[in-house]
């Protein structure tokens, strides 16, 4: 008995010891009169692609030191080192509610004067614009690549059975009733996964509703039952043409059907592509736009900021901005975005001749001219749960219900937020 | 020689208890042949789930070794749950005594009881932010934050389960030992801590699976550390737009062994529990 | 009379060190959370002061209401069917058997398996194999059954700890009392519920209470399985919390609902823990 307590005892006293001069070893860090950049991005999946970028910079650069860190959970983490008040000097997030709300905590600093914004396509600018809740003075994101979502198809089985790619609604209905009639399922969803809802609610809404609906709404300017109406009756005729069942299946699901040839198309945006080419990755994959409009030129792409470079107020305030900036200028050259691209399948927010991956080649016009509007969930409030609505919907199959919840549940949830709008609007004067 | 045996065994719950094990044996099965598939060969049928991979190849274990650079990973979650099962053990039978054995007689302990005991049904979500404010404040914000939140984590179960063993210890034994004039805290260490040894293995077994599997507390305490444990390293089989469930089960195959092992050890001193029993 | 004090003040010197860290690490952010619970907090930046609103909004919200019952629901169920079944099988795992380490090892292996894990496999299970078998559609594409699904996994997993538990009561019962029940010509029901179940009553307890605290705060498995889905049938009060309160910008009201769920829940517990230390006192 004796001997057990020793030995207890004895571990006891190596291992907290052990932990505690662990712990102290991770805080230290080299100090080689470099300025230390570091950056916090939340693309866990581009993670090889930024090592190559951090190894190539501080290879280039003998004045800063760049590290790059792509932690799982990325958001999580920012959120807590925020709460530490540990600020990273570079971000990199994407164009969605977080970074709205990112702004107005103050945490991101204006980057208007920085000459590399000239380079980037205005359009992606506008849409970082709209995302904030009240208009503030100046710029606070670098756009760096966009995604882009409608209806991925598989090519090689369009050739085969001659099927065109549609340009409007009419044109899409005759085509899923053409695949059906072939004994081919024109959809697989997986709708299980409640996200996997937005993605064709989202590509249709950029068609049928006005792109500042929600800003629309918070102004008290119109309502979602009218302006969804059309939206919600289109995403429930599509569901006819999916799977049997399709709430049983899931993201995942969908990817490996999809692959396997069990459908013909997938409503989804071009980041699933690597998912479906784990799968099967000799498949010849393309995209086209979601025609939800009966006017061939009624439609537009549904294109959000998939990943753009924010500096932090921490960082200026440091005194760090050079360097800071010299980073950024470094992520966008020419050759670095190409890479990123033919990594991650992504479309550049800069404008230049970059090559595009195939799977975007049906979009490819719409990109050019810049027909495109943000993914509409980037403004609503995750706690909302506006997915989980659709999804609901889809299965009770109550229109008007789920209409007026939305509506219900937009004020409720953006409460502070049209409180916010208002305020401003009266100080302003903005009628 | 033979007749004596069969009245030894009871066959019959013998041959149930086997039947039963299909109910585990079966997932523990998907699990095992999807770590070795690989990704194209997963289709949507019962087939493709159920069938065995083309290879018996080791390649997806190599693979998520590399990606959750495991040894590293596999020291921290080692040190993590070692030190806090320790500090359980130790401090939680402790209190548990001190409590279980007042709490009848004095408002105070009982109290006490239900002051901790209440902290079991504290959402860890409220107590996050303030604890990541708290833990940086303090400069805790790393494995030693990590190990004594576990430890104020789990103390509400384990003082439950420790005070409830105690009821069936008799204070007799302490009182012969007072006897022979042993002070409480002579009669606790030499007397009750060794007689508590299969409540000891629960214990172990109970917190060392719950920190060994939890990914919230390193995740949020120590972000920014730079260290990872296995769960949090396995994170990155499950990207926004994706997931690699063949790198993921391997990987979760290869966090199951310590533990294993770590249970197969403690199995022993819980049927060690019918000895003492007898002691009574 | 040294002897009463000694032994006094070691109990308090045993007690006192860890109440305080409990007080530190749990008490103390506990109370800046009910504190957030009065702002609209997103978790980080700057808030205001929102009175009882949140409070007040929490028993407006629907969502928040169905959550309460499914959790119910879903918690009263599984804590029935996990001890039943793992009473059973301690019982068994406990009797003389052939293999009895083997047996014993094997039946906690889903204990050792993640929440996650064990949810990605009865995805798999349910959404393909089941269906095929039996040609029907997956439960848990099914807002009405969904929640049953959930039940199966959360006690097949929840099974292997209260089994251990069951086995080291049942291992304090001494030899003797069997051997006198045998004597009395008690058999199998009657020797069980007038030998053994009055000795192991303390463990009944924790495991009810254990079983029923995991469940009541379910994530991992929701998380795995539906996601709250379908129709938001399956989303628990950790769910809503989590989900709303970390990830989403809701910390605030999220805190309050947290705060609610806690009164409700030590509120029960302290109230079944009265009734069960009376039960024992009386035997």
């Amino acid at each position: 008995m004796k001997k057990r307590e020793k030995m207890l005892s004895l571990f006891l006293a190596c291992t907290v010891p052990a932990s505690m001069l662990l712990s102290g070893c991770g805080a230290s860090k080299s100090d080689s009169g470099k300025i230390e950049i570091e950056m916090v991005q939340y693309k866990q999946e581009a993670v090889d692609v930024f090592r190559q970028l951090e190894e190539e910079f501080n290879r280039t650069h003998d004045d800063i030191h760049l590290t790059i860190d792509s932690p799982n959970d990325a958001t999580t983490i920012m959120k807590t080192r925020f709460i530490r008040e540990d600020y990273p000097d570079l971000l990199g997030i994407g164009g969605d509610i977080n970074y709205s709300y990112f702004i107005d905590s103050g945490i991101l600093a204006d980057v208007s004067d920085y000459q590399g914004l000239a380079g980037i396509n205005p359009g992606y600018v506008d849409i970082l614009e709209g995302l904030e809740f009240v208009p503030t003075p100046g710029i606070y994101g670098v756009p760096y690549v966009a995604n882009a979502a409608g209806i991925l198809y598989n090519r090689e089985m369009f050739r085969q059975h001659g099927w065109q790619i549609p340009t409007t609604w009419e044109e899409l209905m005759t085509l899923c009733d053409s695949i059906k009639s072939e004994g081919v399922l024109p959809f697989y969803f997986g709708f299980k996964d409640t996200w996997t809802c937005l993605a064709p609610w989202n590509s249709l809404a950029v068609d049928l509703a006005p792109a500042d609906v929600c800003q629309q709404v918070n102004a008290g300017k119109t309502v979602f039952a009218d302006e969804y109406r059309e939206v919600a009756e289109k995403i429930q005729k599509l569901v006819e043409y999916g799977e049997d069942g399709p709430f049983a299946y899931g993201y995942n699901d969908a990817c490996t059907a999809f692959a396997n040839g069990e459908s013909a198309m997938f409503a989804i945006g071009s980041y699933a592509v690597p998912q479906i080419k784990s799968v099967n990755p000799d498949m010849d994959i393309d995209s086209f736009v979601t025609p939800g409009s009966s006017d061939p030129n009624g439609n537009t792409l549904n294109s959000g900021v998939d990943l753009q470079f924010c500096v932090t107020s921490a960082c200026m305030d440091s005194g760090k901005k050079e360097a800071a900036y010299e980073v950024l200028d470094f992520l966008l050259a020419d050759e670095n975005v190409q890479m990123y691209l033919d990594d991650q399948n992504a479309v550049p927010c800069k404008s230049g001749d970059f090559t595009l991956a195939p799977n975007l080649d049906g979009m490819k016009q719409y990109i050019e001219e810049g027909k495109m509007a943000d993914y509409q969930d980037h403004y609503y409030p995750s706690e909302m749960a506006v997915d989980a609505q659709i999804q609901t919907f889809l299965i009770e199959k109550d229109l008007d219900a789920f209409l007026a919840k939305f509506d219900t549940d937009w004020q409720r949830y953006n409460r502070d937020i049209i409180q916010m709008v208002a305020d401003y609007n009266k100080q302003n004067g903005v009628q | 020689m033979n007749g004596k045996v069969k009245e030894r065994y009871n066959m019959p719950v013998t041959i149930l208890l086997i039947c039963g094990l299909a109910t585990i044996i079966f997932p523990l099965y998907m699990t095992i042949v999807i770590a070795f598939k690989q990704p194209s060969e997963m289709t949507n049928s019962i087939a493709g789930i159920l069938s065995l991979p083309k290879t018996w190849s080791f390649s997806n274990f190599a693979e998520a070794m590399r990606v959750t650079d495991f040894w590293n990973s596999l020291r921290n979650s080692l040190l993590i749950t070692g030190v806090t099962v320790v500090l359980s053990v130790v401090l939680h039978s402790m209190v548990g005594y001190a409590i279980g054995r007042n709490k009848a007689k004095s408002k105070w302990y009982n109290l006490a009881y239900l002051y901790i005991v209440s902290g079991m049904f504290v959402p860890f979500a409220i107590l996050m932010m303030p604890l990541v404010k708290q833990t940086a404040q303090w400069g805790i914000a790393n494995i030693v934050g990590v190990i004594i939140c576990y430890v104020v984590f789990y103390m509400p179960m384990n003082l439950m389960l420790y005070a409830g063993y105690l009821v069936n210890i008799p204070v007799a034994l302490e009182e012969a030992a007072r006897v022979d004039g042993a002070s409480t805290w002579t009669t606790y260490w030499k007397i009750i801590f060794p007689i508590m040894k299969p409540m000891h293995a629960t214990v172990a077994v109970i917190t060392a699976l719950s920190v060994w599997n939890d990914v919230m507390t390193p995740l949020v305490i120590m972000s920014g550390s730079g260290m990872n444990t296995l769960p949090l390293a396995q994170m990155s089989f499950q990207t926004q737009f994706g997931t690699n469930y063949n790198l993921a089960f391997a990987s979760y195959l290869l966090a199951l062994l310590p533990l294993l092992i770590f249970y197969i050890v403690c199995q022993k001193q819980i049927l060690n529990g019918v000895v003492n029993g007898a002691v009574k | 009379m040294k002897h009463a004090n000694d032994r006094k003040r070691t109990f308090m010197l045993m007690t006192i060190p860890v109440v305080a860290l409990f007080f530190a690490f749990n008490t103390l952010p506990l109370i800046k959370g009910v504190i957030y619970s009065f702002t609209n907090f997103r978790g980080y930046g700057s808030y205001d002061w929102v009175g009882l609103r949140n409070y007040i909004d929490l028993f407006q919200d629907g969502r928040v209401g169905k959550s309460y019952l499914f959790t119910l629901k879903m918690a009263v169920a599984a804590t029935i069917v996990t001890n039943v079944i793992s009473l059973i099988l301690a019982l068994g795992l406990n009797s003389k058997i052939r293999f009895k380490s083997t047996l014993r090892g094997m039946y906690f292996v889903p204990n050792i398996l993640g929440a996650l894990v064990v949810g990605y496999i009865f995805n798999y299970f349910f959404t393909y194999i089941i269906p095929a078998i039996f040609h029907t559609t997956s439960i848990l594409a099914s807002s009405t059954w969904a929640w049953v699904g959930i039940v199966i996994v959360c006690a097949w997993q929840a099974i292997a700890m209260n089994t251990i538990i069951y086995i080291s009561g049942l291992s304090t019962v001494p030899e003797d009392v069997y051997e006198a029940g045998s004597i009395d010509g008690a058999t199998g029901w009657e020797k069980f519920r007038s030998l053994t179940f009055p000795l192991i009553i303390p463990f009944f307890s924790i495991n009810m209470v254990l079983s029923g605290k995991n469940f009541l705060m379910v994530f991992d498995q929701i998380m795995a399985l539906t996601k709250g889905g379908p129709a938001q049938s399956t989303e628990s009060i950790s769910f809503l919390i989590y989900n709303n309160g970390m990830a989403g910008g809701q910390f605030g009201f999220q805190s309050a609902n947290a705060v609610l769920f806690f009164v409700i829940i030590v509120a029960f517990s302290v109230a079944q823990l009265q009734f069960t230390s009376s039960k024992e006192e009386q035997l």
